[in-house]
């Protein structure tokens, strides 16, 4: 019982996630800011971000759903936290199960939905084009995204993570195997995510915020919480899916590895939304389309006949 | 999909300066808009009739928080034809100097606003970044970033001695070596490219209809610049090129911008080559000669009109000023048509928009 109100709540469950979703914010703006010539935000700024968040006014237009606007944030925060719970930390697999890989994309694909409705129930005309955009962005990376990690599952010849991560103490990094597979996964990541250059749904100059416009205060402040987990989550599932952490005799050295695989995967992030300018949404349909998805069918071909 | 029209301004994160569109959208596609302006008319003209010539220059510095030079140098201009008085050569080096300044300042804003829009913020950082150099060169000039103050009637406030000058070089040549960094990022990065390409594009009939200026109409292939048209002194004796293009779209816009950032560049080293010595200022009356007359200047965004009329007095009877947004924000229904939601911010950005010299 009391072990597991500890992995919910600390470890690897709300604590936990939560710290990582900030720290991954401040070194994503960090080093956004960097590439831009800017300093950037000293280490506590996404945390004092959330605290001003949460101690403002919170506003709805005439007409929005209250209620439907709280539980969407909300819903999403605990798909993406539960998510976080499968996913194994530099081995460390509590909650592991044969399939859980499946488990873990549906529930991140939640948080999508879960923006869409934000941006109906909340009736502004800017959130309305923003939830239109999302849906129409979610078909275009997700069919990609689902090709390319289904390949790590069958070269492991498993669905969950944790053996996934396994298999690759014997076979080496998937990445070795599947560099396109991995490509597509990060592409997919970051229209998942909505970063730049993928960020149509909440394009600044086009839609002003998208479905967030309308929120304030403590719902605001929640959503920024589910992109920061969702990050690290799909962070974490990609390094665990084609980076595995090698077979070493220390679990500090495992962890030290782990950490520095996600700091990786996080310059990632940061130097493709530094280096791109947004794409329009009929460009990224088209790149999913013709690109993406067929790239993704031939990767996943080599990987059924090639059987590496 | 049905019909609605989304506002966007008089306050909006897209725009810098207030102006309020009404565009009517089918799901992503854009099917028309209409425009209203005027929110920063300040009644300038007016103004200027209640005021001397001397303390016109002051008023009409702040009509433009960009090109505020311009604006002046053309009023300069335009009072001392009627007093019939040529300002000393240097001066006229020295505003023509600070004129292609500003024009590097305004088309790098320029660029980072297109980056902004288009979510590229690192150009828009990086642009801004150089933009600084050249408003501590006009410091270092003038002891002005924005407002300048650099011209009086009878030739310009300030001189250049031997050490500012070689300070101004060595900036010069430090922005040269930056700037052809981020131009180059600009026309090769293939998402700006495709961003671009295409987006809008303007016929030159319908430049000529809507009497465009400036880079725009450049952009369509309609070779127009007052430097080289109706030169004011001493463009008559620089040699530069005026930058064409013949695709009309959003694209041929940057490119024509890109281009002219670097002739300026060439040009500013040409001016300080070619500068004589001797005095930057002479004595005028304060009193214009009764009379009429037009002065055209090229701004960073095109051609600049100003017609004086003077009745003898220390004021002016009337004073005229068409800038080249006002006509360029003309085009604006035009383009919005056959363009997705996406594409707004790249026409309102391909346009150049000041609203504050627009307004006045």
């Amino acid at each position: 019982m009391l072990e597991g109100l500890f992995y919910l709540l600390v470890f690897p469950g709300l604590g936990f996630q939560i710290t990582c979703g900030l720290a991954f914010e401040w070194v994503d703006r960090k080093l956004l800011a960097r590439f831009q010539r800017r300093v950037g935000p000293r280490w506590y700024q996404p945390l004092a971000d959330l605290i001003k968040l949460f101690s403002k006014e919170d506003l709805l237009p005439t007409g929005a759903s209250d209620s439907i606007a709280t539980i969407l944030p909300l819903v999403s925060l605990a798909a993406v936290l539960t998510a976080g719970l499968y996913i194994p930390m530099a081995g460390f697999t509590p909650f592991s199960f044969e399939g859980d890989l499946i488990v873990i994309l549906f529930l991140m694909s939640v948080p999508t939905l879960a923006y869409y409705l934000a941006g109906m129930a909340s009736v502004g005309i800017y959130s309305i084009l923003g939830g239109a955009r999302s849906l129409l962005q979610y078909f275009s990376y997700e069919v990609p995204l689902l090709l390319a990690l289904s390949g790590p599952a069958i070269l492991s010849g498993s669905w969950s993570v944790a053996d996934i991560m396994a298999s690759q103490a014997e076979l080496g990094p998937f990445i070795l195997y599947q560099p396109v597979g991995f490509g597509l996964a990060v592409a997919g990541l970051i229209g998942k995510l909505k970063r730049d250059p993928l960020d149509i749904p909440k394009a600044t100059s086009e839609v002003v915020a998208g479905s967030l416009t309308e929120f304030t205060g403590t719902k605001l402040a929640f959503w920024h919480l589910v992109m920061d987990v969702q990050a690290v989550v799909g962070i974490f599932l990609l390094i665990n899916l084609y980076f595995g952490v090698p077979a070493v005799y220390s679990p500090w050295l495992a962890v030290l590895i782990f950490v520095g695989e996600a700091l990786l995967m996080t310059f990632v992030l940061s130097a493709t939304s530094a280096v791109f300018a947004r794409l329009r949404i009929d460009q990224l349909a088209g790149l999913g389309w013709r690109i993406l998805v067929p790239l993704g069918l031939a990767q996943l071909l080599f990987v059924i006949f090639m059987g590496v | 999909m049905t019909k609605t029209t989304i506002p966007i301004g008089p306050q909006h994160p897209l725009l810098k300066e207030p102006i309020s569109l009404n565009i009517d959208i089918s799901g992503e596609d854009v099917l028309g808009g209409s425009l209203r302006i005027g929110y920063v008319h300040r009644g300038i003209e007016r103004l200027a009739q209640e005021r001397t010539y001397v303390q016109n220059v002051h008023l009409i510095e702040r009509i433009c928080g960009i090109c505020s030079h311009v604006h002046t140098t053309t009023y300069c201009y335009a009072v001392e034809s009627l007093l019939g008085v040529e300002i000393p050569v240097r001066a006229q080096y020295i505003r023509a100097l600070m004129c292609e300044l500003e024009r590097i300042h305004s088309h790098l804003l320029w660029f980072g606003i297109l980056a902004k829009h288009v979510g590229l913020e690192m150009v828009f950082m990086h642009s801004w970044h150089n933009r600084e150099i050249v408003l501590d060169i006009m410091e270092a000039l003038s002891g002005g970033r924005v407002i300048h103050a650099a011209n009086q009637i009878g030739g310009v406030r300030f001189d250049l001695d031997a050490e500012r000058e070689a300070m101004v070089r060595n900036m010069l040549h430090k922005l040269e070596e930056q700037v052809g960094g981020v131009l180059d990022g600009i026309v090769h990065e293939t998402s700006i490219r495709a961003r671009t390409r295409g987006v809008a594009p303007i016929t030159a009939e319908q430049i000529r209809q809507y009497c465009v200026v400036g880079p725009v109409a450049r952009a369509s292939g309609v070779d127009v610049d007052m430097r080289r048209d109706d030169p004011l002194p001493p463009y008559d004796r620089l040699d530069f090129n005026v930058i064409t293009h013949q695709d009309g779209d959003a694209w041929a816009r940057t490119m024509v911008r890109v281009e002219e950032t670097r002739e300026s560049l060439k040009l500013c080293e040409m001016i300080l080559d070619q500068m004589p010595g001797g005095p930057v200022t002479t004595r005028v009356s304060r009193k214009v000669p009764a009379g009429e007359t037009v002065v055209r200047s090229e701004a960073p965004r095109g051609e600049v009109f100003y017609y004086l009329r003077s009745v003898g007095s220390d004021h002016p009877a009337r004073l005229k000023i068409r800038t080249p947004t006002l006509a360029a924000l003309s085009l604006i229904p035009v383009q919005l048509s056959e363009i997705q939601v996406a594409d707004i911010p790249v026409v309102l950005a391909g346009i150049d928009l000041c609203i504050a010299c627009a307004d006045r």
